[in-house]
């Protein structure tokens, strides 16, 4: 009881301990890369203010505006968020999905109708936004419970086509041709509209950021041992007591609850929807990012993320100088890496299985 | 009435479209259990290429139709050679992604040559009686026969029901090269290697078939079909970088329909994905809004005008939903084995 008073020479080494742990976290270079990105708004206004010191001089830099590379960085952001969220589908539960965005469709519907119609606020809406997401990854994910390899993949691809089609034709529900949504009002906080770009990018950032613990979490639970059990052998799992049905389907709920809080963010940030966002081709871009990366490890999913997600940027700015049928050269060189890399690194570019 | 027999005559053209394409999916699947998503892009390339011919070097229309043939076959080869080949031993997994990956390429390498416009066989270069003629114009009649009169272009059985020559080339076309490739499959050599193959690819190549060499043959065979049907659609409709995608699809549920990897299933499942399509597309809107007004909900279907162009807007969609019925009830199709390694 005394001891509690004096520290003892245990107590004294625990806090030795601790001191020298924390500063070993310090040193790791987890620490700095995370306080690197943190600072990117930064460094993007230092750029900004060279670039102005050099125009005064009356010298032109050939690089973009900072505003500009911030406003690109949310969107690998997003791509990272997607990637992730497929990831779990994708690489834990070892099932092809090929129509993902029809989560990011829900949860940018959700939240662009409901903000732009009903005036709900962007708090409220996010909660909303995942458990509709999760909703429906459980509607899509009941029927095709027992079905794997293609056709799993056949019919999420028609699953995500139909949404598409149903919110480019569902006049009455979207109220505009094309699934156009329009002026969706920005989040707040305390009545402060986030209208800044460096204000979205530590939105965001903190949005990826609980998505990429809780899926790192989940990873090393019983749940993600499981997934990986019933990837690597469904009836072998399921004679080891694995209840397949009830972990797929969580699978498929989490998964999608993420794609659906990518599109609610999504749906705020751009201020506009429309049915053109959501077409086949997207689905394709965040499954090529989570294979370049590596199917079933988060790392690779960051990494195949920021590749390609700023790839596509940097290709898209480039293209608009050629005619604009130049502009599907970006989903040729996506379809030329999806076919190198199952040619040569199958298992993508950080291969952690065994 | 007559509405119906003209639907009837739309769908059964759409079908042998949809069969010819159809069974490109269906006979790789049956050897080589891949969904050759490409296959789609192969059936545009054909378009695209007999179009080049017809419009740039005025070349006759047949003619086109046996070069496209011959190109697509020879990308098909290629892509088997290039893409899969290497993968034959990889997971499934692997090579339907290589799959997709090859028909985005594709695509949007027609993109860049062709541009993303749709466009369409000009009329000089079809022949006199393929073309359209303006319906203002009063149909002249060369001879009656049964009370259907024989025009310039279409066959008219009624005043609002014709078939026009063009689709009945398309539907004679079809049979015959259905019935070729049903003759080839069952009576040649090559055609017994193929079954050989699809039974089982190991033991056949330990009988000595060259297995590569077999599935090689398969996709020629197969992008030829396509290239054929590219040319139909480009004639009929028109044709743009994204018809391989839309048309490939119906044609692969189409092949779902029917089980895949059996031939016969794959022509009789794109006669019904025709039908389906043209149908559906015809009819659904007086379905549902006969439906709203049977619940009692016919004011506020009015008001808010609900499906007043679902015909139009839901058409492609209507294979997306037949193929996930089907996958989901009955995945071996209408006429696959029920074998329990398919699904």
């Amino acid at each position: 009881m005394e001891n509690n008073e004096t520290p003892t020479k245990e107590n004294r080494d625990e806090m030795k301990d601790i001191v020298t742990r924390v500063v070993d976290v310090a040193k790791s270079k987890n620490l700095i890369f995370i306080i690197l990105v943190c600072a990117i708004p930064l460094l993007t206004m230092a750029m900004d203010g060279i670039s102005n010191i050099f125009r005064n001089w009356n010298i032109f830099l050939p690089i973009p505006s900072g505003d500009y590379i911030l406003y690109i960085t949310v969107q690998v952001c997003v791509y990272i968020l997607l990637a992730v969220g497929l990831n779990i589908v994708c690489g834990y539960a070892g099932l092809l999905d090929l129509g993902y965005v029809a989560f990011y469709l829900v949860g940018g519907y959700t939240a662009g109708l409901l903000m732009r119609h009903l005036g709900v606020p962007y708090w409220f809406i996010l909660p909303i936004a995942i458990l509709n997401g999760a909703l429906w990854g459980l509607i899509r994910g009941a029927p095709t419970l027992r079905l794997t390899g293609d056709y799993f993949a056949i019919v999420t691809f028609g699953f995500a086509e139909v949404l598409f089609r149903v919110v480019k034709n569902e006049i009455w529900l979207i109220r505009d041709i094309n699934g156009f949504v329009k002026d969706i009002p920005r989040a707040s906080i305390f009545g402060l509209e986030l209208n800044q770009n460096w204000q979205h990018f530590y939105h965001i950032l903190i949005l990826t950021g609980i998505v990429i613990f809780v899926s790192h979490r989940l990873q090393h639970s019983r749940i993600g041992r499981a997934w990986i059990a019933i990837r690597e052998d469904e009836q072998a799992a399921g004679s080891m007591g694995i209840n397949v049905s009830r972990y797929k389907s969580l699978a498929f709920a989490i998964s999608a609850a993420i794609g659906a809080l990518g599109g609610a963010f999504l749906a705020q940030f751009y201020g506009t929807l429309s049915a053109k966002t959501f077409e086949f081709w997207e689905s394709i871009l965040i499954l090529c990012m989570v294979i370049l990366g590596g199917k079933g490890s988060i790392k690779g999913a960051i990494l195949g993320a920021v590749i390609i997600g700023s790839l596509s940027e940097v290709l898209r700015e480039i293209l608009l100088r050629f005619p604009p049928d130049y502009a599907g050269a970006r989903y040729l060189i996506f379809g030329i890496i999806l076919v190198l890399l199952m040619r040569f690194r199958p298992a993508g570019l950080i291969f952690k299985r065994t | 009435m007559e509405q119906f027999f003209q639907q009837l005559i739309n769908g059964l053209v759409l079908g042998g479209i949809y069969a010819l394409i159809a069974v490109g999916y269906t006979m790789v699947y049956g050897i080589i259990q891949l969904i050759n998503f490409a296959h789609g892009e192969i059936f545009m390339l054909g378009a695209y290429i007999a179009f080049t011919l017809v419009t740039f070097f005025p070349l006759p229309i047949w003619v086109a139709i046996l070069v496209g043939m011959l190109f697509c076959a020879g990308v098909g080869m290629l892509m088997d050679y290039v893409a899969y080949r290497p993968l034959r031993n990889a997971p499934r997994l692997s090579a339907l992604i290589t799959a997709i990956g090859v028909s985005i390429g594709l695509q949007n390498l027609v993109r860049m040559i062709w541009g993303a416009k749709p466009q369409t066989f000009s009329e000089e270069s079809l022949p006199a009686f393929f073309r359209q003629v303006s319906p203002l114009v009063e149909p002249t009649s060369f001879f009656s026969f049964l009370g259907s009169s024989f025009t310039e272009n279409a066959i008219q059985f009624t005043e609002n029901v014709s078939l026009a020559y063009l689709d009945l080339t398309i539907i004679i076309l079809a049979i015959i090269l259905m019935v070729g490739l049903n003759r080839l499959v069952t009576l040649t050599k090559i055609g017994k290697a193929m079954r050989a193959c699809a039974q089982n690819r190991v033991a056949a190549n330990l009988m000595g078939i060259k297995t590569n060499k077999v599935i090689a043959i398969t996709f020629a065979i197969g992008s030829a079909l396509g290239a054929v049907a590219g040319v139909m659609v480009g004639v009929r409709e028109n044709i743009n970088p994204l018809m391989g995608f839309h048309k490939g699809v119906a044609a692969f549920a189409a092949a779902v329909l029917g089980g895949i990897g059996n031939i016969t299933g794959a022509m009789v499942g794109g006669l019904l994905m025709g039908l389906a399509e043209v149908f559906g597309a015809g009819y659904i809107d007086s379905l549902i809004g006969l439906f709203f007004h049977i619940i009692g909900l016919g004011e506020f279907y009015e008001a808010e005008k609900i499906s007043h162009s679902y015909g139009s807007g839901y058409r492609i969609a209507i294979s997306y939903i037949v193929m996930i019925i089907v996958i989901l009830i009955r995945p071996t199709g209408l006429f696959g084995k029920s074998s329990a390694h398919r699904a």
